[in-house]
């Protein structure tokens, strides 16, 4: 990309909606989405509403007519009166909210000490009341970037809508699972100027969000790009299916920009981000909707106290906890393992027991553990029945106490899972290696011209299993060569 | 520090050196915040201990839009009535609350459609009051609106919006003040409030109209069928209750089958019971009520001494018996027995309806049952509590003669009892 960005006076915003793994925000039933029959089917229309439009005023507007008819699809034990618009709300979901202060304390944000739930009127019926409960609870927040600060201008919490499952003519068919389903969605300001800092910004995003209890998963967040340059109108770009295809799609719409104002145009609209880093019309950009207090519901205040306990136990940034797990002398791959077998917690109770060796720790609990599965053909998940964190700890006792050799461990772990017990597993004569060479070099010489696995198995049945069989290896080939 | 602001005022407020905040002030109930709706729409609460300073930048000034109701003209007419409830209340944006609508004007406002497709000829907003806290007096000011309006040769029926929570002891009252019925009397609701697209009130109102012009002479009640929103039932005023607290369809009939199903579709209204057709009888009103009875719910171990605090106050109850029929005759209970012979032998009336709301009294097939009848007891059969407690009033306004009332309190007036009940 030739342009400069600043010349043309690029203004980037990210907007991201993240599920965040409760169950509904206003309701108790649980938010998954199903794929199984729905048990019924109801029908409504949307009508016309009456009402302020947006602005203080007591006068009523007419809006426009709505003639069509929507289908939802429910199921008996998923899907709550709330859902079906057949209820008043239930008190907003605290752990909902805990966790979404939870990013905003994280995105340096300040709360909102009294907020009040709001009723957005959405007229698509991708909401069965004809409008999405949202309550603003942070604002002022930034992130850190290797550009310099980028603000975080607000974060509020809100229901997801129902979704789609086929569209006909005059009618459209909706599934209430996703209704209600807690959604964050978080504004940064719209100050970026390069397509690279927008993409660091939603991975510095998206790695907040993964820290903190939040649905995983495609369509569980969706991340919106707001894109101007000098003179042009704001276009939204929705759809990104992975933060690294900003900065091509970008690039391209500055280019596409800039060559709209060639031709004199300078509306702004939402596009839909495409694969190859284009995007296509969508719809004209939405006007502001309308939003009026949902009176069923008390303000809500969030206490001092509360953010003060939240504050207090923030989940760890992954960088954090790798930057952690180096120190306490982890290699680069070994913290990626333990990370991709979710075993942290695993991990920083073994190693508070022997703090010598990280690595061994790490392979012990990850790399090992699936090795034996498949060599005794058993699930990882038999495998820890027996080799739980508790055996983990006495063997690891041994190896402190300078009881057992390191190098000897993978044995012991291998006998324990034959069945023998702890205590007779872990007698493991100390063998002195040039002992074992010469009890190799004995056995080549009474039986020469044998493969080397051959040999194992007789240094081996020599020795009754009790010497690291690495090590003979080891020294069996630098014997044969 | 003191903030003179009024809601709708659009002012900056001064939080720190260097924070300020604008947007518009709503009212709040909660008097040590400042309730506050910022540009994006947002509404947040401003603790008044945190304002430095604020500056009102612009003045609410309430604009007044005019509006003018659809003309029906050439459509067959009708009368509406409008008392309260959550059909004629809307959100008030300057406050936030939910208020009652104050003319109809607004009402015309909020619900076109229904003075499009009949002509709206004659409206009375007798009082504007939420169903819970409606009395015999309010039914009465209604069913005088109602009469004028029925006795009108142009109207062909007559529609009434009413809150839910009370709405099946009005649809009773007017079925009994009410006498020689000529056209259709249709009471609706809301349970979805208006401001939203998905309020139920739309089809309800639409299905109502429907209703009123057709060939039925009955106080009804027209709702939600079921929650979705395609048809209607026409449900018999002295025959339904509120059954459910929040849905769309809270009113069912009780011991009987709905009148009719009503559509939002011209004309289409299709009578599943038999009921007294459109006519031309003079509507007489017969709307009286004695305020002294009583709706008492007998519970298990309840203490009979509680039947001298009703027969201080009131000259009749109705007593919400257990199923077929039954209070406790055991043990204590021996006191119930008594107490109510003293009582009917004083003269105070005492009737009998069943709690389990569906199903018919037999005082016959238990003891219990019997020795209640033998106290002097007036069985209702089949009728609904809250309809018997309409109809004693009723009955106790007219007449004090303890047969008569009896008589009258056992007599079919409006449908109340249906003799083919099954099962």
């Amino acid at each position: 990309m030739e342009n400069d960005y600043q010349k043309v006076g690029l203004k980037a915003g990210l907007e991201i909606h993240q599920q965040i793994d409760t169950s509904k925000l206003f309701s108790a039933a649980p938010s998954y989405l199903r794929s199984d029959k729905p048990d019924y089917v109801i029908k409504r229309k949307l009508h016309a509403v009456a009402g302020e439009s947006g602005e203080i005023d007591v006068a009523v507007k007419h809006e426009a007519v709505l003639d069509k008819e929507f289908y939802y699809e429910g199921y008996d034990d998923t899907v709550s009166l709330v859902e079906l618009d057949e209820s008043p709300p239930r008190p907003i979901n605290e752990d909902a909210l805990d966790i979404a202060l939870q990013i905003a304390l994280l995105l340096n944000c300040e709360i909102y000490p009294v907020t009040q739930v709001m009723r957005k009127t959405v007229i698509d019926g991708s909401n069965t009341s004809g409008f999405q409960r949202t309550v603003l609870i942070a604002h002022s927040g930034w992130i850190e970037t290797s550009f310099g600060k980028v603000g975080i201008d607000s974060i509020a919490l809100e229901e997801d809508s129902a979704r789609i499952i086929k569209r006909e003519k005059d009618k459209v068919v909706y599934r209430l699972d996703r209704l209600g389903i807690p959604l964050i969605e978080i504004a940064s300001a719209p100050v970026m100027n390069a397509p690279e800092q927008v993409k660091e910004v939603a991975l510095k995003i998206g790695e907040i969000l993964r820290a903190c209890r939040v649905k995983r998963g495609i369509g569980t967040i969706r991340q919106d790009v707001n894109v101007s340059i000098k003179g042009h109108g704001r276009v939204e770009i929705k759809g990104f299916q992975e933060p690294r295809m900003m900065v091509k799609t970008i690039e391209l719409e500055v280019e596409r920009q800039l060559n709209d104002l060639k031709k004199s145009k300078k509306g702004g609209e939402v596009r839909n981000a495409l694969p190859s880093g284009e995007t296509e019309f969508l719809r004209p950009l939405p006007g502001k909707s309308r939003m009026y207090p949902e009176t069923d519901l008390a303000l809500l205040k969030i206490s001092r106290e509360r953010i003060n306990k939240l504050k207090k136990k923030l989940p760890k940034l992954r960088s954090d906890i790798r930057d952690e797990l180096r120190k306490k002398g982890l290699s680069d791959e070994m913290i990626n393992l333990v990370l991709s077998f979710s075993e942290l917690d695993e991990f920083n109770a073994l190693i508070r027991v022997y703090n010598r060796d990280a690595n061994l720790i790490a392979k012990m609990i990850t790399l090992w553990r699936n090795e034996f599965a498949t060599k005794l053909k058993k699930s990882v998940d038999e495998i820890k029945d027996v080799l739980s964190e508790r055996v983990y700890e006495k063997v690891l006792e041994r190896v402190k106490s300078g009881k057992l050799d390191k190098s000897y461990v993978r044995e012991v772990l291998l006998k324990i899972l034959e069945g023998v017990s702890f205590n007779e597993a872990v007698k493991i004569e100390k063998i002195d290696d040039n002992r074992i060479e010469e009890e190799i070099r004995k056995i080549i010489k009474n039986k020469p011209g044998l493969r080397p696995n051959a040999y194992m198995g007789l240094v081996m049945k020599k020795f009754k299993g009790k010497i690291d069989a690495r090590k003979a290896m080891e020294i069996l080939k630098k014997i044969v060569g | 520090m003191e903030i003179k602001v009024n809601p709708g005022d659009y002012i900056k407020l001064k939080l720190s050196k260097f924070r300020e905040i604008e947007g518009t002030v709503l009212e709040s109930y909660d008097k040590s915040i400042v309730l506050f709706k910022l540009k994006s729409g947002y509404n947040i609460g401003i603790s008044k201990d945190n304002i430095l300073g604020y500056r009102v930048v612009r003045k609410f000034k309430e604009k007044v839009e005019d509006f003018r109701i659809p003309s029906g003209k050439g459509k067959p007419s009708i009368g509406l009535v409008v008392s309260g409830g959550t059909i004629a209340s809307k959100l008030d944006a300057k406050t936030g609350g939910v208020k009652p609508l104050t003319d109809i004007k607004e009402f015309a406002r909020f619900y076109p459609k229904l003075f499009e497709i009949v002509n709206v000829k004659k409206i009375d907003v007798p009082f504007m009051i939420a169903s819970e806290s409606m009395t015999s007096k309010h039914w009465i000011e209604i069913a005088k609106s109602v009469e004028k309006m029925l006795n009108d040769n142009d109207i062909k029926g007559v529609i009434v919006t009413h809150g839910t929570d009370s709405l099946h002891y009005t649809s009773a009252a007017l079925s009994f003040f009410l006498r020689d019925l000529n056209k259709p009397v249709v009471l609706t609701y809301s349970q979805r409030s208006i401001d939203r697209a998905s309020s139920d009130a739309e089809l309800n109102l639409q299905c109502a109209a429907q209703f009123a012009l057709s060939d039925c002479a009955e106080v009804v009640l027209v709702g939600h069928a079921s929650i979705n929103d395609d048809f209607c039932y026409a449900l018999l005023g002295s025959k339904v209750r509120k059954l459910h607290s929040s849905r769309r369809d809270a009113f069912k009939p009780v011991n009987v089958k709905p009148i009719a199903k009503v559509w939002p579709d011209k004309g289409k209204v299709e009578f599943l019971s038999e009921r007294r057709p459109r006519n031309k009888e003079k509507v007489k009103l017969d709307a009286r009520f004695n305020e002294k009875v009583a709706l008492v719910k007998f519970y298990p171990g309840q203490d009979a001494e509680i039947l001298d605090f009703y027969k201080k106050k009131c000259r009749g109850i109705v007593i919400e018996v257990f199923g077929l029929g039954h209070v406790m005759t055991e043990d204590k209970g021996k006191k119930w027995i008594a107490k109510i012979k003293k009582l009917v032998k004083d003269g105070f009336v005492v009737c009998a309806a069943s709690q389990t709301i569906y199903g018919r009294l037999n005082p016959k097939v238990y003891s219990a049952g019997r020795e209640l009848e033998e106290a002097g007891v007036i069985f209702l059969e089949d009728m609904l509590a809250e309809t018997a407690f309409v109809k004693l009033g009723y009955v106790m306004a007219k007449t004090k003669d303890k047969n008569k009332i009896r008589e009258l309190m056992l007599t079919n007036l409006a449908g109340e009892f249906n003799e083919l009940l099954s099962g």
